[in-house]
């Protein structure tokens, strides 16, 4: 089963209700929301989600006039115990694999971080880090 | 070429032009109170005008002029006799009103056929005609156009954009006529709805006008679309579109001259200026009858030229508005014009070209925000590229047009978009 997740990635003006608009409207129109991630300038941000229906929330986005774009990434569990996250960094940093971000979630099951590495070099991060028996998550 | 007179020598048509002329200008004379106080200040008879150059003596119509006389002050014949009328929007105070004889409405019949035929339509072409119906002379003017050539029309008018697309595809229109935002915007809506455009469409030309457009939008519409781009100017206190437009030889538009007598001057001194230097374009009407006007201030800002054209038309050729006199701001002490605004935004790899400028007061100074929209072609995950965007812009127009500006991304479709005309600039100095 693939091991890269499909991010939604949505433009967003700095302004009051911005993101609640956004959450409403794909609640009610019942797509459930796994992780949430904000990354902000002074007077916009890019809203990261990674969403139950992708098609259907893009097109929802489209329609109400929403920047939108999709983009790879993966998913890789965390236990909870000292130096779990360093070993995926150092596994990554030892084959100088460069991050672009990354953002913590959690469900209830698990904790897990998701890795946004750029597209040249997905493909060679994912399998260092299963050679190194590192658990990369199918879904969210 | 429509009419033989589009390449008639130029001898010929000055001959026409200073009879017409002495003409209108007779008839203003006696049956306009308004032109006979005029010309009576200036001390100017309408024996006076004895050749074409005879007519910078005479005095300049203005669009307050046509407000003072709302409704129909100016118009020199009985309403009987007026078949039409128009009116353009009153963004401020009140509306300007035009009407028609039907002689006025067999000549502005007669110039939108000449402008189809420089698009390459004829009989055989279906017509989507996009322009907003009603006052504004955009939709009943490109629609009597194409029923002069015996072109079938489709009288689509504006809005019902999804619907639009459905029945330009089902009917086959090879000529669109609308607003080039508003055919950007149709493309954007028809990529959206997934139709497979470029395969389904049969369209091969659109005549385009009634707004300001930089080159940048030009090339765009034309190339979403696969269309040639035929620009036609014109407004509704001359006649209404058909005043001029451009041949597949060039981008310069064909004015029709022997119906409208066009000269450059300078905006602030009113002096006429020579060929190829930019002013501000003066029109006087030669054949109007219901309501003529002499030296109208179109305050759009243009140059003429008259090098010879390959397609054999002999007419004096405009460059495309490079913009309004009033549209024009000036930025700390800077002259801005939206256009350029629109270029630089253009060059600047992958931004969409929708924007709005937005003129303040921070203390004493002059501040300039521009909203630029971000759609998902330029759309980045990372916040980092966003912001390079941006500045590119900033740097570009610092560079380029010599002016700071704050540009902001916005998200698509916050900048009012027209089904008329784009907002493009908002001045809250005054």
């Amino acid at each position: 089963m693939s091991k890269i997740l499909k991010q939604l990635s949505i433009f967003v003006e700095n302004k009051k209700g911005e993101l609640s608009d956004i959450t409403t409207l794909l609640a009610s129109n019942n797509i459930s929301i796994s992780s949430i991630n904000l990354s902000d300038a002074s007077d916009f941000g890019i809203l990261r989600l990674i969403v139950s229906d992708n098609d259907k929330a893009k097109a929802i986005l489209d329609e109400a006039g929403f920047s939108s774009r999709f983009t790879d990434v993966f998913a890789v569990e965390v236990s909870d115990h000292v130096g779990s996250f360093n070993s995926v960094i150092k596994a990554l940093a030892k084959e100088n694999i460069n991050i672009e971000y990354t953002y913590t979630i959690s469900n209830a099951q698990i904790g897990a971080f998701i890795f946004r590495i750029s597209d040249r070099e997905l493909n060679h991060a994912i399998k260092t880090l299963a050679s190194d028996g590192i658990n990369l998550l199918s879904e969210v | 070429m429509w009419n033989k007179i589009e390449g008639e020598s130029r001898e010929k048509i000055s001959q026409t032009q200073l009879s017409r002329l002495q003409d209108t200008v007779t008839r203003v004379y006696e049956l306009t109170p308004f032109y006979k106080e005029k010309f009576d200040e200036l001390d100017i008879n309408p024996k006076d005008i004895t050749c074409l150059q005879d007519i910078q003596k005479l005095p300049f119509t203005k669009k307050q002029d046509l407000r003072n006389h709302y409704p129909f002050g100016l118009f020199t014949v009985p309403m009987s006799e007026v078949v039409r009328v128009h009116s353009s929007s009153g963004t401020t105070g009140k509306p300007t009103v035009v009407g028609y004889t039907q002689a006025d409405m067999d000549v502005w019949d007669e110039v939108m056929a000449r402008v189809y035929t420089m698009a390459g339509a004829t009989a055989k072409d279906v017509v989507h005609n996009a322009y907003g119906y009603g006052l504004f002379t955009g939709g009943l003017g490109f629609d009597s156009g194409a029923k002069k050539i015996g072109a079938t029309t489709i009288p689509a008018s504006s809005g019902f954009t999804d619907r639009q697309i459905m029945l330009m595809k089902d009917f086959n229109a090879t000529i669109l006529a609308a607003t080039p935002s508003f055919a950007l915007h149709m493309y954007e809506t028809a990529k959206k709805s997934g139709s497979d455009y470029l395969k389904d469409f049969k369209l091969k030309s659109g005549v385009f006008g009634a707004e300001p457009t930089s080159d940048g939008l030009k090339e765009e519409v034309s190339r979403v679309w696969g269309i040639d781009y035929h620009e036609v100017y014109g407004l509704s206190e001359i006649i209404g579109p058909g005043v001029s437009s451009n041949c597949k030889h060039s981008k310069l538009l064909h004015i029709n001259e022997d119906h409208f007598y066009p000269e450059i001057v300078d905006h602030k001194t009113g002096k006429v200026l020579p060929d190829g230097e930019r002013g501000e374009l003066v029109i006087t009407s030669l054949t109007k009858q219901a309501l003529p006007i002499i030296r109208y201030r179109t305050g759009d800002i243009t140059s003429l030229h008259r090098e010879p054209c390959g397609c054999g038309r002999t007419m004096v050729r405009m460059e495309s508005i490079v913009g309004r006199v009033d549209d024009m701001i000036i930025v700390n002490g800077v002259n801005v014009y939206p256009s350029q605004v629109e270029h630089v935004i253009a060059n600047t790899e992958g931004v969409t070209l929708n924007y709005q400028i937005i003129a303040d007061k921070k203390g004493h100074l002059d501040k300039i925000d521009i909203l630029v929209e971000v759609n998902d072609d330029v759309l980045s995950d990372s916040v980092a590229e966003m912001e390079k965007i941006k500045k590119d812009i900033q740097h570009s127009l610092a560079n380029n047009l010599y002016i700071n500006a704050n540009v902001k991304l916005v998200e698509p479709r916050s900048i009012e978009r027209s089904m008329g005309k784009a907002v493009r600039v908002v001045d809250k100095r005054v």
